[in-house]
This record gives structure tokens, C-alpha cells and sequence, in this order.
């Protein structure tokens, strides 16, 4: 069985939060809300003080509060241990936000909140970018992912937001799934992997399979261990594990 | 001369951001409920989920709750008043869980999604308490429903049964109802107590403070009724208010003392002591709203004359304390910061 899972070198993060915009531009999240922020965090003091950065992203715990908290079943754990949820089902009782101690969900409040003042819809931010790549004459392609053609995004993004409803990271389980309909193998080709995977410059992200001992993901964790995972005491079995 | 734009106040408490243009406020509006959007930063956190609106809900779902079982348990309900020939008690706590439904029904981001929130019963104390309320108000109006009197008729009196539940009929339905306003009553402090996310909510001391503040405010409204009606407030009464305030104040006292030097719960305590509410939770919360009420029953206790006007100072300052209680908690949630103290 299939249990996908990300080690976080927190040595390599430099910061760049190109993980950041690539996870944003990926899943084209409303303005506000980031699935995959990385934190700062200064430690000690003058002069020995120095900053270090904590990657975050849904754990995609194995003992989920949110999915346990969530009185629609809106939030659910696949097969392969990715926390989903499905805009359609949620009631918005925000249960799951309080619940889950990585900040990792998000509701999106549409013309509610302050958030669309800033960056417009998400269909019009699709739009915009639709026409702005048609003008740079990159056709039909996104400039990541190339292999994932731009309708079916479009379409999986525009479904993702629904007023009033949660939304959260799914490990871009989107590409995963396209990667294996594909023959393609999440966390070694580009376009089966997470977008913030790939992306990051200082290569401190891995992805795979936790349940294969040849995977990336292990070897790299018989390699650097040993291992954390980011609030322990709340006993969640978090999938994200952080090496220094 | 270039003007400058400043972002002020984003970490306010109910969310609030206030762009200011040359000292002049430019535009207002509502931070993400997310908190941890604010700053890319490790460091506890505000949460600013859940606010008023739910501090109304868990209140009025405790008074509604507690009303019924106390005056059912104490077999005063006939005595507290009749309105369409029901039992004015019974009424007021379908209407306070009615409401209180309704509150939660307006905050939830999709409200005509609300019978899908009945669907995970297994794990989610909000489906239970979803549960709970249909049942009690589907279970308690079927008991009273045969009391019903319109004009001089009693069109529903052919039913088997009646509201002080004589027969083995009634007697389910009542026991029904009680266990579901039981579970109303609790629910509210299980759903923050389960998730360890924030330290401070994450203790039986919470559910145990709803629980006993709500009997407190529902015997509040139990000798209000009393004297509203005339009736003298019975010994027994005031008896069950101090007990209930009794353990409010040791489970306050007892969750303030423990725990304090852990990551989340630290920053709660302090803005419950030290910060924001250093007033009005110490000498609202716990002086006028707990100690004082049960000062007040101990007086009406030995002073039978005192009991009216200690029946309504009590309920007032136990009702809004209740209140104040279950704001304040919501607004002291603190997440812990994700990765450990910074050394």
C-alpha cells in the first residue's frame, strides 16, 4: 500500500519561499491564503542569534484532527494517506481550522471577506492568466507542469473554490494522479511530484513513498536521520517530517 | 510630498485590518480566519475562527439544556408557569436550542448544508451535538405536545401520554429528551476540548466549566421563573446553584494552576491574567459571576426573605458571566507555535 510522505531538510531552506508561489501558482489559490508557507523563526540571541525557516504544508497526518473534527465527512484520508476534502459536501462550520495545529486550512470567503479586494476571483485570476499566456504565445501549456494541459487545471482549480467552504493542500494530489495514469513515478519525475517539490532551488524538499523502502524518501531518511515531525505532542501522525 | 499607506492592527482579536493613507483611514476589512496567513512567522497564534456568534450559540445551548433537565430532575416544571397549556420551562428551552441552532446555522459558511452536518456522529462532536439538538426538540415538543390547549380544547389530549411523563410512553420520550439536552449541554465544551491544537482549550476543565456554568445559569433561570410566578424559591433550588457554581469556580481555579508553562496554554493564561481580559475574567468571570452568586445563595440560604431578590442578582450575574465565560475562552485560544521554543 501507498503511503506518500515529504522529508523537509530545514539545513538546505534558504528562505526563498519559491515553494511558496509555485504551490500558489499550482492550485491558484485566492489571495490570503497559502497552502505552503515558510515560516521564520529567530533563535538565540545577540550575537550568536540567527534565523532558520520552518517549510510548512498540510501534514497529511495519519491520525487527522481535521478529518475527525469535520461533522460532513467533507475531509477525508485516501488509501494512499492524502487528506482530501470536497468543497461540496462542507458546511463551513470551520471545525477542521481549529482543529489541525499546522494552520493548514483555509476557508475562502469569496466576497465576505477582504480577500478578493486584493487579487480578484480565482476565475478572473485564471482569465487574466488564460489571455496573458495566449498573448506571450505560450499556447495551452502552463510554465509548470508542462505535461498538464491547462483546461483540465483550470477546471480543478475552478472547482477547488466555493464561497463559504474549506480548502486545503493536497500534496498536488492532481499531479500525482495524472503522474501514475501516466507510468510516471511521484517524487522522481517533475510532473508527478508536488509543485513545491520540484521547485525548490536549494532541493531541501523530497517526496515518495514512505511504504517503499528504495524510495527517495527513505533512503533519504536512513541518509540524514534522525527526524521530527512539527507539533509531536499533538499526536496527529504527521506524513511531513523535518530534518536539521 | 509622496504619500505613505500603513497597514495597521492586523493582529487584532476579531480580525480586523485598518489601511491608514496619511493618518487617514482609507479602508477597513476582514483579515483571513486563518490566522497563521498574518505572518510567515513561529510564534503562538490568536485564533479568530470562532467568535461571538458561537460564544451565543454555546451559551444559549447550555441554558436551553440545563432548564429542561434541572426543572424535569427537581419536578418542578408545573410549577414554573403554563403558555398554550405547556410547560413555560420546557418552552423557553426548545426556543433558547432553537435559536442557538439557528445562530450556528447563520455562521456556517453554507447553511443549507446543515443536515449534511449530521453525518459523522462517529468522531465529530459537532455531528453528536447536531444529533442532540433535532432529538430534543423533535423528542421534547412530542411530550408536551398532548398538554397543548387552544382556547378551552385540548386538541392533541387523545395521545397516550403527557408532559410529566406518567406513563411508560412519556416516560421514554422524557429520558430521551434528557439525555439529548445532556448532550447539548457538553457538546459545546467537547469540541474544543478533543483537538490538541490549542493547549488551553484542550483539557476536560473546559467541558466541565460549560457544563456547570450552563446548570448555573439554567437554575438562574429556573428561580427567576419562581419568582415571576409568585412561587417561594425553594431551599433545594439554591442548593443546586451553589453546587454548580461550586464546581464552575474549582474547575476555573484548577485549570488556571496547571499546565502553566505549556507552549500556547502560557500566552492564554497570560492574556486572561495579565492582558486583554485581566478585568473581566478574574473579577467578572470568577468574582461577579461566580463567587459572588454563591455568596448570594448562601445568604438566601439563611435569609428566607432575601431569596426573590437574590433569585434575580443571581441570575443577571450568572447568566452574563456564562456569556463572558464562553466569549473569553474562544477569544484566548492560542496555537502553540509548530516547531519547538526557540533556544
Amino acid at each position: 500500500m501507498t503511503r506518500w510522505a515529504m522529508v523537509i531538510d530545514t539545513a538546505r531552506c534558504v528562505g526563498c519561499q519559491a515553494c511558496t508561489i509555485a504551490c500558489k501558482t499550482e492550485n491558484a489559490t485566492p489571495a490570503d491564503v497559502w497552502y505552503a508557507p515558510v515560516a521564520e523563526q529567530v533563535r538565540g540571541s545577540y550575537p550568536s542569534a540567527r534565523t532558520t525557516f520552518v517549510p510548512s504544508l498540510c501534514n497529511h497526518c495519519k491520525d487527522a484532527p481535521c478529518v475527525k473534527a469535520c461533522p460532513t465527512r467533507a475531509l477525508s484520508r485516501r488509501p494512499d494517506g492524502i487528506v482530501m476534502y470536497e468543497q461540496k459536501k462542507c458546511c463551513g462550520s470551520r471545525a477542521c481550522m481549529n482543529a489541525c495545529p499546522y494552520g493548514a486550512l483555509h476557508l475562502y470567503e469569496g466576497s465576505r471577506g477582504e480577500t478578493w479586494q486584493r487579487g480578484g476571483r480565482p476565475e478572473e485570476m485564471l482569465r487574466n492568466r488564460r489571455a496573458a499566456s495566449r498573448f506571450s504565445g505560450r499556447g495551452e501549456k502552463w510554465q509548470m507542469g508542462q505535461r498538464t494541459e491547462e483546461t483540465l487545471q483550470d477546471r480543478q482549480a475552478a472547482a477547488r473554490y466555493s464561497e463559504g467552504t474549506i480548502q486545503k493542500c493536497t500534496f498536488c494530489a492532481h499531479r500525482i494522479d495524472y503522474g501514475i495514469e501516466h507510468g510516471l513515478v511521484p517524487g522522481i519525475d517533475p510532473e508527478a511530484t508536488p509543485a513545491c517539490v520540484v521547485t525548490c532551488p536549494a532541493e531541501c524538499r523530497v517526496f515518495g513513498d514512505l511504504e517503499d523502502d528504495d524510495s527517495v524518501v527513505n533512503r533519504y531518511l536512513r541518509d540524514r536521520g534522525p527526524t521530527y515531525t512539527l507539533r509531536p505532542e499533538a499526536r496527529t501522525g504527521a506524513h511531513v517530517f523535518y530534518v536539521d | 510630498m509622496s504619500s505613505t499607506l500603513t497597514e495597521v492592527s492586523r493582529a487584532r482579536p476579531v480580525g480586523e485590518v485598518i489601511r491608514v493613507r496619511d493618518g487617514r483611514v482609507v479602508s477597513r476589512g476582514k483579515l483571513p480566519q486563518n490566522v497563521f496567513m498574518d505572518r510567515f512567522a513561529v510564534e503562538p497564534k490568536v485564533q479568530r475562527v470562532w467568535d461571538k456568534s458561537h460564544a451565543t450559540w454555546f451559551t444559549l445551548m447550555a441554558i436551553g439544556g440545563g432548564l429542561f433537565i434541572l426543572s424535569r430532575l427537581l419536578g418542578i416544571e408545573e410549577q414554573l408557569g403554563h403558555l398554550l397549556g405547556m410547560p413555560v420551562s420546557d418552552l423557553i428551552s426548545f426556543v433558547l436550542i432553537a435559536i442557538g441552532g439557528l445562530v450556528l446555522i447563520w455562521d456556517l459558511g453554507r447553511p443549507l448544508r446543515i443536515l449534511r452536518a449530521l453525518l459523522n456522529p462517529a468522531s465529530s462532536w459537532i455531528s453528536r451535538g447536531a444529533i442532540a439538538d433535532f432529538a430534543f426538540l423533535i423528542f421534547g415538543l412530542v411530550l408536551v405536545l398532548p398538554d397543548l390547549q387552544l382556547g378551552n380544547t385540548h386538541p392533541l389530549a387523545s395521545l397516550p401520554w403527557n408532559s410529566q411523563a406518567a406513563t411508560a410512553g412519556g416516560r421514554v420520550f422524557e429520558v430521551v429528551a434528557m439525555i439529548s439536552a445532556l448532550v447539548v449541554m457538553f457538546y459545546v465544551g467537547a469540541v474544543l476540548g478533543k483537538p490538541r491544537s490549542i493547549p488551553y482549550w484542550h483539557s476536560i476543565a473546559i467541558p466541565v466549566q460549560f457544563v456547570s456554568s450552563g446548570g448555573a445559569m439554567a437554575m438562574g433561570m429556573i428561580v427567576l421563573l419562581e419568582v415571576a410566578n409568585g412561587r417561594s424559591v425553594g431551599w433545594r433550588e439554591l442548593v443546586v446553584l451553589m453546587v454548580m457554581l461550586a464546581v464552575e469556580f474549582v474547575a476555573l481555579i484548577w485549570h488556571l494552576l496547571t499546565s502553566t508553562n505549556v507552549p500556547g496554554k502560557r500566552e492564554s493564561l497570560n492574556m486572561l491574567l495579565r492582558g486583554r481580559y485581566r478585568v473581566l475574567f478574574p473579577v467578572g468571570v470568577i468574582g461577579c459571576g461566580t463567587l459572588v452568586p454563591l455568596l448570594l445563595c448562601i445568604v438566601g440560604l439563611s435569609a428566607r426573605g432575601s431569596r426573590p431578590a437574590v433569585a434575580v442578582v443571581d441570575f443577571v450575574l450568572v447568566t452574563c458571566a456564562g456569556f463572558a465565560l464562553r466569549l473569553v475562552t474562544l477569544r484566548v485560544g492560542v496555537f502553540a507555535p509548530v516547531r519547538g521554543e526557540a533556544r
